[in-house]
């Protein structure tokens, strides 16, 4: 680690103090000390330190807080202190001023958890929802006593996707199935699902649900129900047990919303009727898991997908489902799904297993995640699931390019359409594919990755220990790559599509251009293109001279110079090239480079030069192969020269004669 | 089909003119043999060479025997003043004839008018050849520049610059 951040404080004003680490402030997530080098008065800060393959949430970080008491809010995100030899990236939020409530576990009075937890959380939910935002990190250890008698105060939830820090226990079975990182923002009744748990764990004195694993949690809520499961058959007050049910609820639109959680009293008196779901006298097994009802076959189907298959292909599940649960409805739609598995299943087997088992989990449980060849994710968790590294989970992008392929998302809302937003599901799954297809560097999944991860770092291995999470850091990243290393390629298909996904279309026609010139062939093209691409990028993100860029390309323009035929000419660029490559400057070696008019004339000159050479090879062969001729001319021109001799002779005997 | 006759006509009328000039040359030297029998004995000795340069030379008009005859009539004019003046008796021209000195030199001009024939067409042959090399020299000269100045190699000429 290294000290504080007087050279690169964060967002300005934030110096971040990395040998000061605070271990309850952050809700189990690494943070540091920081301080607002304004001056004091200000408030107490803290730094959570971001990691990079999950990114923070970039909508709750561009959202503007205003008027906001009782929770952590966002300050400023940014590059801060390196650690560990590598750029770091932080968010800096307000510090608590107190420790959570999981440090002194105890129970709370009735009125205590209504007046101290209960009022002012649901306050806070109701300003979040208005700005249609989720928190997502409400947990016992994210929630902050500052003084005695004092309402509690939510925690941060902006430095890691949502949810992905959440117990079990404190998340509703179907964001509890999901992978970590992939929950999604989900809406504001997941909230008021998990501030449920805390009223509970704060009412028992200690959390629910203690000692079992996440998947035992899972089972026991859906085989019993949430608020059974989670109140353990302990006693709660009254009102509490009340309010507490009903935030429980297995739908989130009967969950009470958080103006209603404002006043205790009148949601005491909203009772909504739901039908608990129909129990098996004896279980089916399936897999390990023993299935009683609806929503633990749900289950059993999402983890055992093998298994799950052909149970529905032999017909066992579904004669259970009408002689076991009585759930005849149920077993009708396994059969029609059956039915349309058996026409995919002439293409590709696994995916059309891969489609039963989706849509079969969503037919058990509308409630269910998008559970997809092993991955289960709320679409709207599809970001920061792209950003899960592959090195982690091998299998994880191919379900995930298949998922985006053949628009699972859409199918799947319109199995659950009951829940509604299948055109927007739609629309969404029909733009992801599009992106995904783009052929060449500059679409593909990385491409998606950054579209949906507007502050995530590119992930090129050869930005490795650099934090380029906006156009404006990127420039000089590479420049620095290009002076360090001149051999490799700068802009890889990571780059690429980074820049393809962050200048949105600013940079587009550069970016598709170099597609188009890697398929051509033409060696001179690429360098252009990416000459062009560059000179874009450091007009518009970076106006600093960059001079490892310029030299990188300056290496490269052998192909574009050789286009100059005129070697004068030629020399007079190659000097103007290197004066400019020493200036850093690429929008002017882009203009010597990229000068057609100039080019134009140059091909012209040689048209002219060679139709020279061609009329001087002519008047040479014919010297050389004009000897013949030249030997008659000389023979004639002599004999006649030598009669005029002869002839002159005559005339000047006479003369003499004449003369005597 | 017409025209067949008129060439036959034309080559038979260059061929009847050719014939008239023999035989108009055969009558004046008839006429000449009669009419001054010493100046004919005279021409005939001192122009001997060119009229066996005439009967040897079948290049067309005859440009080595026109050379020596015109040289040996240049060496006839004094031999032929000489007999004028003396009386133009057979005798006479045969004294001349037989002076070595009058018939060398007419003799010579004859050899002189032949090597001229022989050697002008090579001294001709040496200046035009000399003009051509310096020609060809001087164009290599442009070529190396124009080629060096656009990068041209050898075959490149042919390529297409568009």
């Amino acid at each position: 680690m290294t000290g504080t951040s007087e050279q690169n404080p964060v967002g300005g004003h934030y110096l971040v103090d990395v040998n000061a680490p605070l271990p309850d402030a952050g809700g189990g997530l690494p943070v540091f000390a920081a301080t607002d080098r304004r001056g004091p008065g200000r408030g107490s800060a803290m730094a959570f330190r971001v990691t990079r393959h999950a990114p923070v949430r970039a909508r709750a970080l561009q959202t503007v807080f205003t008027g906001i008491e009782g929770m952590l809010l966002p300050l400023a995100h940014g590059l801060g202190p390196p650690l560990d030899g590598q750029d770091a990236f932080y968010v800096i939020c307000q510090a608590p001023a107190g420790p959570p409530v999981s440090a002194d576990p105890r129970p709370w009075p009735e009125a205590a958890l209504l007046d101290r937890v209960l009022r002012p959380i649901a306050g806070l939910l109701e300003d979040l929802h208005n700005r249609g935002l989720t928190h997502r990190a409400i947990r016992p250890n994210n929630v902050f006593l500052a003084a005695a008698n004092h309402p509690l105060t939510l925690g941060a939830a902006w430095a890691a996707p949502p949810a992905m820090h959440q117990p079990a226990v404190c998340e509703t079975p179907a964001t509890a199935l999901c992978h970590p990182a992939a929950r999604g923002d989900g809406q504001i009744a997941d909230d008021v699902y998990a501030l449920a748990v805390l009223l509970v764990t704060l009412a028992l004195g200690h959390p629910p649900m203690e000692g079992m694993d996440d998947r035992a949690i899972l089972h026991r809520k859906l085989e019993i129900g949430d608020f059974a499961a989670i109140t353990g058959g302990e006693r709660l007050p009254p009102l509490l047990t009340d309010i507490v049910r009903g935030m429980l609820a297995e739908d989130p639109d009967h969950r009470p919303s958080p103006t209603l959680l404002r006043d205790p009293g009148s949601v005491r008196g909203r009772r909504v009727a739901a039908r608990p779901p129909p129990r098996a006298a004896r279980p089916f097994r399936l897999g390990a898991l023993p299935v009683w009802n609806n929503r633990t076959l749900a289950l059993a189907m999402a983890t055992e997908p093998a298994e799950a298959v052909a149970a529905i292909q032999t017909g066992t599940l579904t004669y259970w489902l009408r002689r076991g649960l009585g759930d005849a409805g149920l077993a009708v739609k396994l059969e029609e799904l059956l039915r349309h598995h058996a026409q995919d299943a002439g293409s590709d087997r696994e995916m059309a297993n891969a489609m039963l088992i989706m849509r079969a989990v969503a037919a058990a449980d509308v409630f269910m995640p998008l559970c997809w060849r092993g991955l289960a994710l709320f679409p709207d968790g599809l970001g920061a699931a792209l950003a899960i590294p592959a090195e982690s989970d091998p299998d994880l992008p191919h379900a995930l390019r298949t998922l985006i392929a053949l628009e699972a998302t859409a199918l799947w809302a319109v199995i659950r359409d009951e829940r509604g937003q299948v055109a927007q599901a739609r629309l969404e799954a029909r733009k992801w594919r599009a992106v995904t297809r783009i052929k060449g560097p500059s679409g593909g999944l990385p491409r998606l990755t950054y579209a949906l991860n507007p502050l995530a770092p590119c992930a090129s291995p050869l930005l490795a220990g650099r934090w380029i999470a906006m156009m404006s850091d990127l420039p000089p990243a590479l420049d620095a790559l290009a002076a360090t290393s001149p051999a490799v390629e700068v802009l890889d298909a990571h780059v690429v599509a980074f820049i393809a996904a962050r200048s949105e279309r600013w940079l587009e026609q550069e970016v598709k251009a170099l597609t188009l010139d890697a398929a051509h062939g033409n060696p001179a093209s690429p360098i252009l293109s990416m000459l062009r691409l560059l000179s874009e990028m450091q007009i518009r993100f970076h106006q600093a001279p960059l001079p490892g860029l310029a030299a990188w390309i300056a290496a490269r323009a052998a192909p574009l110079t050789g286009l100059w035929k005129n070697r004068e000419r030629r020399t007079v660029i190659e000097e103007r090239l290197q004066a400019l490559t020493r200036a850093g400057s690429l929008p002017p070696m882009l203009a010597l480079l990229d000068n057609r008019a100039a080019q134009t004339a140059d091909a012209e000159g040689l048209r002219g030069a060679l139709s020279d050479l061609a009329r001087l090879d002519a008047e040479l062969h014919a010297i050389t192969t004009g000897t013949d001729q030249r030997a008659a001319l000389a023979a004639r021109l002599g004999q006649e020269i030598a009669a005029g001799v002869g002839l002159a002779a005559i005339a000047a005997t006479l003369v003499l004669a004449a003369l005597g | 089909m017409a025209k067949a006759p008129k060439a036959k006509k034309a080559a038979g009328g260059t061929e009847g003119s050719g014939r008239s000039l023999v035989w108009l040359s055969g009558l004046a030297c008839g006429a000449l043999v009669a009419v001054a029998p010493g100046i004919a004995v005279l021409a005939a000795g001192l122009l001997a060479p060119g009229l066996v340069a005439l009967k040897l030379d079948r290049a067309a008009g005859r440009p080595v025997a026109r050379t020596v005859l015109t040289c040996g009539l240049a060496g006839c004019v004094q031999p032929v003043i000489m007999l004028w003046n003396t009386g133009q008796s057979l005798e006479t021209a045969l004294i001349i004839l037989g002076d070595p000195l009058t018939t060398g030199v007419a003799w010579s001009a004859a050899a002189a008018g032949w090597l001229m024939t022989e050697l002008v067409p090579l001294g001709v042959r040496a200046v035009l050849e000399a003009g051509a090399l310096a020609r060809a020299t001087r164009l290599q000269v442009l070529h190396g520049r124009i080629a060096e100045a656009w990068g041209v190699e050898e075959g490149d000429g042919e390529r297409d610059v568009s």
